[in-house]
């Protein structure tokens, strides 16, 4: 079944547990340079009054993902989930990902492959939520069916 | 990659991955939460963690703080082995000795220090956590000192002595049954998320929320219908004058008021005499929205009133403002009632779960006489009175001023000297010392400045019993073995029991036995929480009966609800008996314009325990304050531009995060950077008289921008 990542921003506080989580899970280390697949923020109003806005972003899992096609040596795919997955043994670095995503999800590691949210396809295989989901303490970010 | 790899790649559990998953704890933050942990665990080392499904206190969630316990537990800077220090103090020379080895010199030298300068000499402290303290402080007392403290002297426990002052009890907001709730200053989002969901959930079923905070909060933009943006440091003055509206429209409680309380008609006299424009322009709150407060709070019932644990209590008036907070609960006739505040007998360490444990009574029962004349008691007499511990804000002081007595040994469990108010005195006071003992995990600034180390366990290490609201207790079995040679405090409380040939048959039968002895008749053994390894309900559950606390005669001096103390009439002169506002110690000037408040809640990390964690960094990688956009704007500061922070007492650098959220004229300060120190710009001296707290948000101090190429 087709899942989707969605995030309620009127629950989110942009704690930052989603992007620990994350780095738990897939063992990132920021002293390396490395970054989560998730990040937090906060943004700010528009001079004066209005309110704050808090944000959660990640690999967007796009039905049409822009990176596929623009991947030369065919790294990046969708499953069954309708996960973007990627295998990143064939990656060369060239970033042309990175230049396709319109929302900066791809990394490079310190060995110049590419790195990203792959929605925790084998934990949603085995029955477990994604760690950012499963972590989320105000419930703000969900995976439900994509029923369209 | 085979299935079994994608499979150990991804975590999952299975005996073809040999990962399994054990059940254990957080004991990161306030013993308030300690929420469940699935720890993922293979070859005897955790390599993932999860919120236990189904616990009362998180239901499978995490927070910002939980979650980064892997990296926490396994911070490059745990102490495997227990140390002596080699060379000068705060230095980097530490030798690795033997269990053996420490244990014979700590006996030694304090059992000397004992025969030479009399037991009082040595003091016993605990930092964060709480769970051994029942047995640290009787290891004390039946040492002979009379000086036992722990953090809580600059944590929650104002709070707690502001409730004892009118009620003879602590209390809590019974929010599940409140028409209105009325949550005075509080980061709930950012500190304790399962409050902020009960906020949430109260909404939903149209409660309504007043919130008073200078800032806006998460909390004040989704569920507040008044928000109350108020100056720091005048929320007594807000109090009282709210008081005296609902009084003036007669929407008090008189049958209750008449019945109940004493001091009534003095109160009033003083609240009523209130001018609200006057108090409207110190507040800052418009006069209008006083006059709406005043109103919901009046005629909502019931209503329940909660002040976050340490917020206002650190503002050098913080406990008369708590009082002052606390009494709209009184004269509404919403205390001891459903729907209000209730009366709340702790169960176990400072938690309330609904049943009794005798840990307070097992902590106390050796107190040696002299008592009185703990450190900070006679300093801040109303302390004194009520809470049964020395209050550390005195304590720098007494070691380097020897008076009235001399301190020369301490024996600290994961001291951090940096949280206390200009935090080199505390410092300087440590290297004063004959002898210091710090047990900690990691090799922290204060550690450093040990003659011994002692390395203890996190709580995946140990066992532990826990207890949790809605009447549930937990007995948690170590989820891994302890790192290196590292021991748990309970542990090291009993072996030093006994090497100190303290004949304790509790203490010395260790921390199992003492469980068993203080939970006899809850209802449940230790065996069977075991058993359980799940949270437990226990039978024997403490009955609420509304009014029935009041009916039966408050433990106050006048066994009434006392909006005039006269425990504090008693302290003699100075005190004021009523909740009576006066100002904080420090107010902006022209050389230093802004109120500096330290230690408000930030998402991510809580005092210096994840400082050090690079997970945590990564959301906040500096030391950054939190300032008002037209401030920063009128001084020329973007995001994350050097700025210095400095008043009369010191400066330090760090990085400027303007932010809506955050009124101008104020600034926020995280705090315990070892880089950026901010406790190093607060007056020692700077205390509240009768609680002895600190005003960590009492302080004021001036902004400026850091050239490039200059150091701070």
């Amino acid at each position: 079944m087709k899942m989707k990542f969605n995030l309620d921003v009127e629950k989110c506080v942009a704690c930052g547990a989603c992007a620990v989580a994350c780095m738990d899970q897939n063992d990132i280390d920021p002293a390396k340079g490395q970054t989560p697949y998730r990040r937090v923020g906060v943004l700010e109003p528009e001079r004066g009054s209005g309110a704050l806005r808090y944000l959660s972003i990640a690999c967007m899992h796009c039905d049409d993902a822009p990176c596929i096609p623009a991947c030369p040596v065919c790294c990046i795919s969708k499953d069954e989930r309708g996960m973007t997955v990627y295998d990143n043994t064939l990656c060369i670095g060239c970033r042309s990902c990175a230049m396709a995503c319109p929302y900066g999800a791809p990394e490079y590691s310190e060995n110049g492959r590419m790195n990203k949210c792959h929605g925790c396809t084998v934990r949603q295989q085995y029955g477990y939520a994604p760690a950012c989901v499963q972590v989320c303490p105000t419930k703000a970010l969900t995976l439900t069916p994509d029923e369209e | 990659m085979t299935e079994l790899e994608r499979k150990i790649k991804a975590k999952i559990p299975g005996e073809d991955t040999g990962i399994s998953i054990k059940k254990t704890m957080c004991d990161i933050c306030t013993p308030l939460c300690h929420c469940g942990i699935d720890a993922y665990v293979k070859d005897g080392e955790v390599i993932k963690i999860e919120g236990t499904a189904g616990h009362p206190m998180n239901g499978g969630v995490l927070c910002t703080k939980g979650a980064n316990n892997r990296a926490y537990i396994y911070r490059e800077d745990r102490i495997k082995t227990p140390l002596r220090r080699t060379g000068e103090r705060g230095g980097e020379s530490f030798e690795p000795i033997t269990w053996d080895e420490a244990y014979s010199e700590i006996a030694a030298k304090l059992l000397g220090t004992k025969r030479t300068y009399g037991a009082n000499s040595v003091v016993f402290y605990s930092g964060y956590d709480k769970w051994y303290r029942f047995m640290l402080q009787r290891l004390a007392f039946d040492f002979g000192t009379i000086n036992y403290g722990a953090e809580s002297s600059t944590c929650f426990t104002a709070n707690r002595m502001a409730w004892m002052t009118m009620t003879g009890k602590f209390a809590r907001p019974d929010m599940p049954n409140a028409q209105l709730y009325l949550a005075w200053s509080s980061a709930t989002h950012y500190s304790r998320f399962n409050v902020a969901n009960n906020i949430d959930n109260f909404k939903r079923r149209g409660g309504k929320v007043i919130i008073v905070d200078p800032r806006i909060t998460p909390a004040v933009q989704r569920c507040a219908d008044l928000h109350l943006r108020v100056k720091p440091g005048t929320d007594g003055l807000l109090a009282n004058c709210i008081a005296g509206l609902i009084i003036k429209k007669g929407l008090h409680d008189a049958e209750y008021i008449e019945k109940y309380v004493h001091g009534f008609e003095e109160y009033a006299q003083y609240v009523c005499s209130l001018d609200i424009a006057e108090v409207s322009r110190v507040t800052t709150v418009p006069q209008e929205l006083i006059e709406r407060a005043a109103e919901m709070i009046g005629t909502t019932k019931p209503m329940s009133v909660e002040n976050s644990p340490g917020s206002l209590i650190h503002q050098t008036n913080g406990y008369q403002t708590a009082r002052a907070v606390f009494a709209l609960s009184v004269i509404t006739g919403n205390y001891n009632n459903v729907g209000g505040n209730l009366p709340l007998d702790f169960t176990f360490c400072e938690q309330g779960a609904g049943f009794k444990t005798s840990d307070e009574q097992f902590a106390v029962e050796t107190m040696p006489s002299g008592y009185e004349n703990r450190v900070g008691a006679a300093r801040f007499p109303v302390w004194g009175k009520l809470i049964t511990q020395i209050q550390c804000t005195d304590l720098a002081r007494q070691i380097l001023e020897g008076e009235p007595y001399p301190l020369k040994c301490l024996v600290a469990h994961g001291m951090n000297y940096r949280m206390f108010p200009d935090s080199g005195y505390m410092r300087r006071a440590i290297e004063k010392l004959d002898f210091f003992v710090d047990i900690d995990l990691f090799m922290t600034d204060t550690a450093r400045l040990a003659d011994i180390v002692l390395p203890a366990c996190s709580s995946f290490e140990r066992e532990e019993f826990k207890v949790y609201p809605g009447g549930f207790a937990r007995y948690y079995m170590p989820a891994i073995e302890p790192l290196g040679e590292a021991r748990n405090d309970a542990r090291i409380i009993q072996e030093l029991c006994a090497r100190l040939g303290i004949e304790d048959e509790y203490l010395l039968s260790g921390y199992r036995k003492c469980i068993e002895h203080v939970i006899e008749g809850c209802g449940v053994t230790v065996d069977e929480l075991i058993a359980a390894d799940a949270p437990v309900k226990v039978p024997n559950m403490m009955k609420f009966t509304p009014r029935g606390y009041i009916d039966h005669g408050c433990a106050t001096p006048s066994g009434k609800l006392e909006l005039y103390s006269e425990l504090i009439a008693s302290c003699g002169a100075g005190l004021e008996p009523l909740p009576k506002y006066y100002p904080p110690s420090a107010r902006p000037s022209e050389e230093f314009p802004f109120i500096l408040l330290t230690g408000v809640r930030v998402a991510n990390v809580i005092h210096t325990r994840l400082h050090g964690v690079s997970w945590a960094r990564a959301l906040r990688p500096y030391p950054a304050a939190d300032i008002s956009p037209e401030d920063a704007e009128r001084l020329g500061i973007s995001a994350g531009d050097k700025i210095c922070l400095y008043n009369e007492h010191g400066e330090i650098e760090v990085r400027a995060n303007p932010t809506a959220a955050v009124a101008a004229g104020q600034v926020f300060m995280f705090h315990d950077y070892s880089e950026a120190d901010v406790s190093r710009l607060l007056d020692r001296n700077a205390l509240d008289a009768y609680s002895g707290f600190p005003g960590y948000k009492s302080a004021v101090c001036g902004i400026r921008k850091v050239e490039e190429g200059e150091s701070v």
